[in-house]
């Protein structure tokens, strides 16, 4: 069920495996597709996502049967099996996923009978049999997880109650995806917590192996993570908590804080020092530059979680206004439609903005440009740097796609990510 | 003429070979006996696929709307063209930025079962309704052509639904090829086919189509123009940053002639054939030997030998002093060199200006057009290696580990964590070609050499993904 979109945001199903896969240190995706999936797939995701991308393999240093009107023809595995040894051979990889293209899913190649040859063998192999044609990227993301739950996270791991695992931030959809789990991870382990973010501090395929022994799953992202979170509980009994929407600045972040610490039943007296070192810490830098920003009237074009954070933070702790929040993603089930709107629109002080659900390039613009209120910062992804130029108003990229800044570590996410973000804000106008 | 037309694969052209490693002397020996056989990899990477190019050629045509008959996937690497586009409205002093339009029909698996020609069909629509556009490519993918989508005969029905788009189907499904520049070749038989039509239109003295792929930087765009118009040509400068305009415009043109090597070649020969145009294929415009040839090619086909002659030897004068000071700076470095067909061959005969010895060559595909620059290096570099690959960085990596050379002309991510200095010579944004373009492009490599420190320090603490073991195995082992 994909709908028909001008120009979208990210790639097909493919290439949510690929980068969510290209984010976990030393592990090798296998592309049984036709000769231009690796390119394409990377270029959608990590190539769109602040220019960086994987520094194991990614694009064309990924391995692939490449099929070509043979392979679709007479079918393909007789390929991917010297694929998969040369893999074996030459990259220097923990683990091996092999990845299917339209070509190999329409043809019906059977890619598990291979990687069992493999297995047998003692090779890490594994394979996810979801062509391209099932979906779009942040499905692909939710497509890993159910993967690791059935093939590679192991059963009756030692149970550490200090341990947790962090869902929902889809690395490289959202291209500020490594600084904010990094500032999850910060405030986390502040706790007392042990944090599984999976892609970052170089953590690898024993870490997912072993996420089984968490106390807990913490997902930030209002929709995402729905059915693997019941899997994972089903099948190791850990629970999950949802965050819904990307924790940004003190009030939402205390808010996180304090919905983890009450699912693990932490020590409050340390839970409420470490909140109050981090809001003085906000607070002692907005102090200093008060006024500084001219006010505005916003509105914001990203993907739910982001949509969320980014209106949260300036409408209940900067008094700006929201206008119109455009959730640039595809969403399909009412009650997430419903928990992103009531996330949006239940602000503290300020009335209510307008919260619009589409993914279309030409809709989103239409949307923007036919608004009868004033907008004064329009806050979106590089796609909707024309509409912004168009209207003449102030505007930022601080949602995927990214293609005008470079980002390592940058994030607006958590009590130090708002600083940044409010940073950014800055005009000079 | 009962000659077969030519399907756009460039396979299909006999001699033309894809997978090949071997020394420079033995492959031009080999290929003048007619000895080299086209192969495979039992291992490879990722390629790049046509439906990329095809799309990249096109993608900042005005008033156009791209309709790809795809699973989302297929439009990701449009962003190395959305960008370029973007880039360069800013280079050509335009204020507000546009944005190509981009439509995706989504094939999914319902398409899959029963035929995506509804979402095709719908796709359109939104195109018109929204845009209005005079032109609307629709674009193939690996799944539309397995599915047996007949886009052909969809886009019939809708040109008669609406009037006022062209709209022109281009066959660029992935698996079909794996030469990515056969994806150029699709676009420009669809353009013949439902654009210029066949038909002739008087000659306008003067115009020269000027072909030009989306990686040509606008001050390139701006040294190829000045020389052109120095022989006293109107450039007619397509496809990239043109309009359906300027696509007619190509039957009345003098001549043709094409930055790249790889790019329009097929097509300059169509035009011979269906517009009696003349054209000009030579070398890209890379270092002073085949900026010349270049310039010297395009200006036979205009009766213009005396007059290009007197220009290249004022431009000689010019340029000649300030290669020599980049030469003291180059002269008997060791370079290896990995940047697609033309520019490998271009980058190859521009280190020559520069006194740097070759050791390593990647080329995407080896013909007799490539037996022509092996030939020429080979008489002025002792023996090299040559690598036929379509990317395959870790055939490259592993040469360049073995040869150590001084310097790796390509793309930087492969080499770079070797500590070895490297210059990219595919570099959209800024200057590469003509007589100025030299200049930049010299001085650059000098400077990476001259100051290597990141790729130093980087490779003490990154590596590359291989294994130690691959670094001692024949480089070609995969080739079968």
């Amino acid at each position: 069920m994909s709908q028909i979109l001008e120009n979208p945001r990210g790639g097909c199903v493919l290439a949510g495996i690929n980068s969510v896969l290209a984010a976990i240190d030393r592990v090798c995706p296998i592309f049984h597709s036709g000769p231009g999936c690796c390119m394409q797939t990377s270029a959608a995701e990590q190539g769109q996502s602040g220019h960086k991308s994987s520094c194991f393999v990614s694009s064309v240093s990924i391995p692939s049967s490449n099929m070509l009107e043979k392979e679709v023809v007479f079918g393909g595995l007789d390929k991917l099996r010297t694929t998969i040894q040369g893999s074996v051979d030459i990259i220097d990889a923990d683990a091996y996923f092999v990845l299917t293209g339209c070509t190999a899913g329409i043809i019906g190649d059977d890619i598990a009978s291979v990687t069992e040859e493999f297995q047998a063998k003692g090779v890490s192999v594994y394979p996810i049999d979801t062509p391209g044609f099932a979906g779009d990227s942040t499905l692909g993301y939710e497509v890993v997880w159910n993967t690791m739950i059935d093939k590679v996270i192991e059963e009756n791991v030692p149970h550490d109650d200090k341990l947790v695992n962090i869902f929902g931030i889809v690395p490289y959809h959202d291209p500020f995806w490594s600084g904010s789990l990094e500032e999850i991870d910060r405030i986390l382990s502040k706790l007392g917590l042990k944090v599984n973010t999976f892609f970052t501090k170089h953590q690898n395929i024993e870490d997912v192996r072993k996420c089984s022994g968490a106390a807990l799953n913490i997902i930030i992202n209002p929709w995402l993570f729905k059915g693997p979170a019941k899997k994972f509980e089903e099948k190791f009994g850990v629970p999950s908590i949802r965050i819904a929407g990307n924790p940004i600045g003190s009030t939402d972040t205390t808010d996180f804080v304090r919905k983890v610490a009450d699912a693990l039943n932490l020590d409050k007296a340390l839970v409420d020092k470490v909140i109050a070192e981090e809001e003085d810490y906000v607070y002692s830098y907005l102090g200093q530059a008060i006024g500084v920003l001219s006010w505005k009237r916003f509105a914001v074009v990203a993907d739910a979680t982001n949509a969320i954070g980014i209106t949260r933070y300036l409408a209940n702790d900067y008094s700006f206004t929201p206008v119109l929040v455009v959730i640039s993603e595809p969403v399909y089930r009412e009650e997430d439609k419903q928990r992103i709107i009531e996330r949006i629109t239940n602000l503290e002080y300020a009335r209510p903005p307008k919260v619009v659900f589409t993914a279309d390039q030409f809709e989103i613009n239409d949307t923007i440009l036919s608004e009868e209120e004033d907008i004064t910062l329009l806050i979106g992804s590089t796609n909707e740097k024309e509409v912004g130029l168009e209207k003449g108003i102030q505007f930022i990229t601080a949602a995927f796609p990214m293609n005008e800044r470079l980002v390592f570590n940058r994030t607006y996410t958590g009590y130090r990510g708002s600083l940044t973000f409010t940073e950014d804000l800055y005009d000079n106008l | 003429m009962a000659e077969k037309k030519y399907s756009g694969v460039r396979e299909s052209k006999p001699g033309r070979l894809n997978d090949l490693g071997d020394n420079s002397k033995k492959i031009e020996e080999d290929f003048k006996k007619g000895c080299l056989k086209r192969a495979d990899r039992s291992f490879s990477q990722g390629l790049q696929c046509q439906q990329i190019n095809s799309m990249a050629a096109l993608m900042s045509l005005e008033d156009a709307v791209f309709v790809s008959h795809s699973p989302q996937g297929c439009v990701g690497c449009t962003i190395m063209a959305v960008d370029m586009y973007r880039v360069g409205q800013a280079h050509r002093g335009i204020k507000n930025i546009k944005n190509p339009r981009i439509i995706v029909t989504n094939l999914d698996q319902k398409s899959v079962v029963f035929g995506g020609e509804q979402k095709l069909k719908q796709s359109v629509k939104k195109a018109v309704e929204r845009y209005n556009p005079k032109l609307i490519f629709i674009f193939a993918s690996c799944a539309s052509g397995i599915i047996g989508d007949d886009i052909d005969a969809i886009a019939g029905e809708l040109q008669e639904e609406y009037e006022d788009a062209i709209i022109v189907p281009i066959h660029c499904e992935g698996f079909k090829s794996k030469i990515c520049a056969s994806g150029f070749d699709a676009a420009f038989l669809s353009i013949n086919k439902y654009i210029l039509k066949g038909e002739k239109q008087p000659k306008e003295k003067g115009l020269v189509n000027l072909f030009a792929p989306t990686t040509v930087s606008y001050a390139d765009q701006l040294e190829m123009e000045r020389m052109l118009e120095l022989i006293g040509v109107k450039v007619n400068y397509i496809p990239f940053y043109s309009s359906l305009e300027k696509i007619r415009q190509i039957p009345k043109a003098e001549a043709s002639t094409s930055i790249c090597k790889v790019f329009a070649d097929e097509f300059m020969k169509t035009l011979w054939e269906d517009y009696e145009i003349p054209y000009s294929h030579t070398v890209m415009p890379i270092g002073i030997r085949n900026t010349d040839k270049w310039y010297r090619g395009i200006a036979k086909v205009l009766g213009k030998e005396k007059e290009v002659e007197e220009i290249i030897a004022k431009e000689h004068e010019r340029i000649e002093p300030l290669v020599k000071k980049i030469r003291d700076r180059l002269e008997g470095k060791r370079v290896f060199i990995c940047g697609g067909t033309g520019r490998s061959f271009a980058a190859a005969a521009l280190i020559d200006d520069f006194g740097m010895k070759l050791v390593g060559l990647e080329t995407p595909t080896y013909d007799d057009d490539a037996q022509v620059d092996i030939e020429y290096l080979n008489g002025i570099h002792k023996d090299f290696v040559v690598d036929i690959a379509n990317m395959q960085p870790f055939e490259q990596v592993n040469l360049v580990n073995k040869l150590k050379p001084d310097a790796f002309i390509g793309i930087p991510e492969w080499t770079a964590r070797f500590g070895i200095p490297t210059t990219h010579v595919l570099d959209g944004k800024r200057p590469t070609m003509g007589y100025d373009g030299l200049l930049y492009l010299g001085n650059k490599i000098a400077d990476q050499l001259e100051n290597p420190g990141f790729n130093k320090k980087l490779s003490k603490h990154v590596k590359l993904p291989y294994k130690e073991s691959w670094y001692e195995e024949d480089a070609f082992k995969y080739i079968v």
